[in-house]
């Protein structure tokens, strides 16, 4: 055992040295995107952007992860149409669980979709003067370093790097898996048994299947590739964390026995806090889509049943988005978290829905399905048994495109291997870089097609025209001055849930003049038969706001002569001002 | 009727000794209420942390200070430590956490903070454990008892844009009529709500439509409409009520509560200091509840319930479950476990989250079990300090309150103490039953139908018992066992308490009684007539802030002396996990079979009912150490699980030593303390 411990260090290292060699990419502008970016690569890809279009970006660090690494930002924002925070802002993040690191190039593409297209492409030019793009393009830095890096299963490095004692014996993150093989990949152990419950399926010895009653078995299925660290009977039990940090937000929070990897209280990891405070310093946030990967879906809130449906209004923006998104990404379905998926508690697009009053969407990047290998004429296969579990004709069919589409990048064929608990077993199975991750030939589409999405939303941010559209003198120096303010998109200039929770200050009309003293005033809600709500105290300022693709009006009598000034400031719409006279 | 008649009539529940004695000595006629109400005994925070320093200082050996944060206001939230491992960062000996007036507007529960670091200070108490002492949670809102005028107010200085206008902070209040307070202002109006109580028309209360009264005033805090919104007061200073501000229940979009749970850095301090020490076993907490007197209250709806889980359609049909029925957390847990990929643990916490089951709101029964008993010690112990315990109920805890944090997500037993209430007023002449509630509480089911249905009915009325509650129905309801006397006590304590029959709430009467006895007066404005810019005649008057809740100060060291040292007394209670003996046996071939017996010694469990659900103290851990050794049953680190108070339990493991026949035994814990042992194999 002792002497098996050190050689497994020995590899250990060998392997850390082999994935630093394996990793030496230039970093150039535009961004390719037939392969991933590590930690190291994603910084320099935000650096060169920002280094090729000094004028169009800004960068900022905006915290340090739990292992010190740097979380990085850029802002995209024309400065010729003005400062970011004067206008709608659309923030794009991903990679907040460790090892969903396709969801950083979506980022990076849009990043880089926009900045190299401005002056090419006209929506492009038109989407960057009229929004502050904001991207995070990495949260979960420390995953996405220990993802590459290290050996892992697909889904392992989720989480954020806070020891935590999953199997409650006083020691924290002392049994991770290991790669016994030393392949770069944490895959499965199977020991010939023929009181095992599987066998190798007829078609493809790859795979195992159930036994039915009646039948021997040939497989004992024995998990995660690793050893027993630890001693204590159990192999794999306490690996890295695990704090989820789409579980540590402060909407909707709940401790870990009712949300697991909810973490010690919200905010409590470096990058969950981090963010938060980047985001509550840019209020003018509207549209937020925020990166996964794996089941190919547009998810939006609520994520616990017992929070009751969305307001209605904020539901047809959503399904407005979501039913264009969907069309926009083949395969990929626009779904409700906790109805269609499953309850979440504290997780980001709650925090962003509920506190920063933005229309919010995850996107689940990437299908198994599209892993095919089926003639023109065929049905396709589908994944029909759900639950945890592919069905065996799916994983025939993904072998097959994994050995004649990926040429075998993407499965490690079952070797026999010598264990110090087990004896005799054989490691194998999905590498680290396959499964939840499209082989980077298709990355390229994925990319493109959701960074899509994010642009068709981003046209759909408010975008409001005030005008003084009747100026009229009623009787001696009192003045009828009417105004209209048009949104000609479909996103309101506030989320209704904003309004009814009174998240902020609704957007505000107000008229001044240093010869004028506003009478009265108040939406005018008729205009042919002036019909008038008007405000009982101080008049010359009004509170509301513009829903989407619709328009509202405002009155005011004004006693006095001159010019007047109406100003219209919103939060999330930037402001606009007009003058009048009264004559 | 004439205050002097009330007077004659009144029954003193006071919480200080000898009380109409003491009252003639403290408040003799001429005492200003500015003197009564602003002594020097209570300490503005700056002071507190004075003296802070001062105690650090005359003990540097035992002590030392935290800044756990700087308050919105710019006030150093500051924490003395007391304990016999001030030097080290990772402690062995456990700790109890002590915060005080996190809701900033109850300083006597600051004076008793420092009175408890002073008595931990000069006892022992301190010898064996570490205390954690935070006189003010909330410093900015505590300033406001020392600003003129005063104020009563529960905020920090976080500006908060109340009322969601254009400006922040913009509409506070104004002392108009220079007396020093912030009290309230009532102007006749037609469409008001409000009337003055028939029997103290000093009383203001809502009128009822449906007894045939009117509204005739309407009631505003005392203040201008600084920018003429037509709204007096309505974005006053300040934004979050720190004791609102934790997670437990957290409710969202509050004037007064935070964005989030943890949004102001007083309470994320908290967060963060108490999860960097695992070794609290306790919470204390001097505020407006009392859970050393009553337990955190149950009855709330919704409450996660693991026992009966229903699978909702789309899962049902995945793991073969019928969406009609309910199951148990194993029955789930079994049910999922064959679906999930190999390796892959189905938990308590994954079937919980999965299905959104949600969190417990209801205190667990295992714990309302030591509360109960520990409020009986603590009404005993009060009585025998000759302290009456007949006072007006101490508050409930809030949402997102600390007290509820503390229980629902640390997993250690959670105490609070308010240490003063307004005395309990008492009209002799009531009471025609002679019955209590308590006094139900405490019945057998056969005394209680004994009482008979005149005298139950009786006492139903007096206490204004909803009428489907016949006193007919409940003697058949105890007699055929649906209920029990000591439910049906549980049942009324939860009911708001009746007014009296001119309409003053209980809380109302206590204050008039004590404004007049024992303040003379100082306590309560009178109306008087004042000439507001906006409003034109008005009347201001009504209670002196703090009057309801802050004793006078020279009452303050008794009320200390007497309730704070249970304090000490609980602490005391924490669990503590030794080793209580050990044996081993011979089995032949050089296996023994190695049995330790491991005992809590102490009262309180480890953990609670509520931290064995949330998996939140750390385990405690036996483990086995010796040269060469090989476990062949068992496990050399084995957690022990839960132990209640004074249980004992057992572990055994099969053993080879081949090398030694020393093996060393340890118990190591975060909070309980930690012990070893060693056995000599053969030896003995």
């Amino acid at each position: 055992m002792r002497i098996f411990k050190s050689t497994f260090l020995l590899f250990v290292l060998l392997i850390f040295s082999l994935s630093g060699l394996a990793q030496s990419q230039d970093v150039e502008i535009p961004l390719r995107f037939d392969h991933y970016y590590d930690y190291s690569q994603v910084v320099e890809a935000v650096e060169a952007l920002h280094e090729a279009f000094p004028e169009m970006t800004s960068t900022e660090i905006i915290g340090r992860s739990e292992e010190n690494r740097d979380i990085w930002s850029l802002t995209i924002n024309n400065p010729e149409t003005g400062e970011p925070l004067s206008k709608p802002g659309v923030y794009v993040d991903g990679n907040i669980h460790g090892n969903e690191i396709q969801a950083t190039e979506v980022g990076l593409y849009l990043m880089n979709y926009l900045l190299t297209n401005y002056g090419k492409n006209e929506q492009v030019a038109k989407l960057v003067d009229r929004n502050a793009f904001y991207f995070v393009p990495s949260i979960n830095v420390d995953g996405r370093y220990h993802f590459f890096n290290d050996p892992n299963t697909p889904s392992t490095n989720r989480g954020l790097r806070i020891p935590k004692d999953d199997d409650r014996d006083g020691l924290f993150d002392e049994d991770f898996p290991d790669d016994l093989n030393g392949d770069g990949s944490i895959t499965q152990m199977r020991k010939h048994d023929p009181f095992g419950k599987w066998k190798t399926d007829p078609e493809d010895p790859r795979i195992m299947v159930r036994v039915e009653p009646g039948e021997t078995g040939e497989w004992t299925l024995l998990g995660q590739e690793g050893i027993d660290n630890d001693g204590d009977g159990r192999i794999n039990e306490d690996s890295e964390g695990y704090v989820d940090p789409n579980r540590n937000w402060g909407s909707n929070w709940a401790p870990s026995y009712v949300q697991s990897g909810a973490g010690d209280y919200p905010y409590s990891g470096n990058v969950t806090k981090a963010v938060t405070e980047f985001m509550m310093e840019r209020p003018n946030i509207i549209v937020v889509f925020a990166f996964h990967n794996t089941g190919g879906m547009f998810l939006r809130g609520p994520g616990t049943k017992s929070e009751g449906p969305l307001n209605p209004r904020d539901i047809s923006v959503y399904d407005l988005l979501g039913e264009n998104a969907e069309k926009i990404v083949p395969g990929y379905r626009y779904l409700i978290s906790w109805k269609d998926l499953y309850s979440t508690y504290g997780d980001f697009t709650e925090f962003t829905y509920n506190q920063v009053g933005a229309f919010s969407f995850v996107g689940e990047l990437f299908m198994s399905e599209q892993e095919t290998y089926v003639a023109h004429d065929e049905d396709p296969i589908g994944d029909e048994e759900g639950g945890f579990n592919q069905s065996t004709e799916q994983e025939r069919e993904r072998l097959k495109f994994n050995d004649r589409v990926t040429q075998g990048a993407l499965y490690r064929e079952w070797e026999s291997y010598d264990h110090p608990v087990y004896g005799e077993i054989e490691i194998g199975g999905w590498a680290k870089m396959s499964s939840r991750l499209p082989h980077p030939f298709m990355l390229q589409d994925l990319v493109h097609r959701n960074a899509s999405a994010v642009m068709y939303a981003a046209s759909q941010t408010p975008d409001i025209s005030m005008e003084v559209f009747e100026t009229e003198r009623v009787s001696g120096n009192l003045h009828r001055v009417r105004v209209r303010l048009v949104n000609s998109n479909a996103i309101p200039t506030m989320t209704y849930h904003a309004v009814q929770n009174k998240l902020f200050p609704q957007d505000r009309l107000t008229l001044t003049g240093s010869n004028a003293k506003v009478v009265a005033g108040g939406e005018l809600t008729d205009r042919y038969n002036n019909r008038v709500n008007y405000k009982e105290h101080k008049p010359e300022v009004q509170f509301f706001y513009v829903p989407g693709n619709d328009a509202v009006e405002y009155e005011f009598l004004v006693e006095g002569s001159g010019t007047v000034n109406v100003e219209y400031v919103s939060r999330k719409a930037g402001s606009r001002s007009a003058t009048a006279t009264l004559e | 009727m004439q205050p002097g008649t009330i007077k004659t009539k009144l029954l003193y529940a006071c919480l200080a000794l000898a009380v109409p004695l003491l009252l003639i000595l403290l408040f003799p006629k001429q005492g200003s209420a500015q003197e009564v109400q602003n002594s020097r005994e209570y300490h503005t925070p700056s002071q507190v942390n004075d003296r802070l320093r001062d105690l650090n200082r005359a003990n540097r050996n035992t002590t030392k200070l935290h800044t756990i944060t700087t308050s919105p206001g710019g006030h150093e939230v500051m924490m003395i430590e007391i304990g016999p491992e001030t030097d080290s960062e990772q402690k062995s000996m456990p700790a109890i956490f002590v915060v005080a007036n996190l809701e900033g507007d109850i300083p006597i529960s600051t004076e008793a903070a420092l009175y408890l670091a002073e008595t931990v200070i000069d006892s022992n108490a301190a010898a064996k454990k570490s205390w954690y002492i935070l006189p003010n949670g909330n410093p900015d809102a505590a300033a406001g008892y020392f600003e003129n005028p005063l104020v009563q107010d529960i905020r920090n200085d976080k500006p908060h844009n109340d009322d969601m206008d254009e400006n922040t902070d913009e509409d506070g209040w104004e002392d108009l009529n220079g007396d020093g307070y912030i009290t309230r202002m009532r102007v006749a109006d037609p469409t008001g709500e409000w009337m003055p109580v028939e029997g103290d028309p000093r009383l203001m209360k809502k009128a009822d439509p449906s007894k045939g009264e009117k509204g005739m005033y309407a009631l505003y805090s005392e203040g201008i409409d600084n920018d003429n919104d037509g709204q007096y007061n309505e974005d006053v200073p300040g934004g979050v009520n720190v004791n609102l501000n934790f997670p437990h229940l957290f409710k969202d979009f509050t004037e007064t509560g935070g964005a989030w749970p943890g949004s102001t850095p007083e309470v994320y301090g908290i967060f963060e200091f108490v999860f960097d020490h695992p070794e609290i076993a306790m919470t204390f907490s001097f505020g407006s509840t009392n859970f050393s007197m009553v337990p955190p209250k149950g009855g709330r709806q919704g409450s996660a319930d693991f026992q009966s889980i229903q699978i909702p359609e789309s899962f049902a049909d995945q793991i073969g479950a019928d969406p009609n029925a309910t199951y148990t957390m194993e029955e789930v847990i079994r049910m999922v476990q064959p679906l999930a990929p190999p390796g892959f643990e189905i938990t308590e916490s994954v079937v919980a989250s999965f299905l959104g089951l949600g969190a417990v709101v209801n205190p667990l029964d295992d714990d309302l079990k030591f509360y109960n008993e520990l409020s009986d010690q603590y009404e005993e112990y009060l009585k025998e300090k000759g302290m009456e315990t007949e006072r007006l109920d101490p508050e409930p805890a809030r949402d997102g309150s600390f007290e509820l944090w503390s229980y629902y997500h640390l997993g250690v037993p959670a105490f609070s103490m308010d240490l003063w209430t307004l005395p309990e007023y008492k009209d002799e002449e009531e009471g025609g039953s002679g019955l209590t509630t308590d006094m139900i509480g405490e019945m057998s089911s056969e005394e209680f139908v004994e009482l008979g249905e005149e005298k139950l009915g009786m006492f139903l009325e007096e206490i204004g018992a909803p009428e489907q509650y016949s006193a007919e129905m409940v003697i058949k309801m105890v007699e055929g066992g649906q209920l029990t006397p000591e439910r049906i006590a549980s049942m009324l304590n939860q009911m708001p308490k009746p007014a009296d029959s001119e309409g003053a709430s209980p809380e109302d009467r206590a204050l008039m009684a004590f404004n007049d006895n024992v303040l003379d007066g100082e306590g309560y404005v009178n109306w008087q007539t004042y000439n507001h810019p906006t409003l034109g005649e008005v009347e201001i008057g009504g209670a002196v802030p703090y009057v309801r809740n802050t004793p006078p100060a020279a009452m303050v060291d008794s009320l200390l002396s007497v309730q704070v040292p249970w304090v000490v007394t609980l602490a005391e209670k924490i669990p503590r996990l030794s080793i209580l003996k050990t044996e081993t046996i011979n089995k032949g071939g050089g296996v023994w079979e190695l049995s330790v017996w491991v005992q809590n010694e102490n009262y309180l469990p480890f953990p609670t009912a509520m931290g064995e659900k949330n998996q939140q103290p750390r385990p405690v851990v036996l483990t086995l150490n010796a040269d060469g050794l090989e476990v062949l049953g068992g496990r050399a680190r084995t957690a022990v699980g839960t132990l209640a108070g004074h249980e004992t339990k057992k572990f055994r493991w099969l053993i080879r030593s081949p090398q030694t026949d020393a093996i060393n035994i340890s118990l190591e814990s975060a909070n309980a303390w930690n012990d070893r042992s060693q056995v000599n194999l053969g030896g003995n």
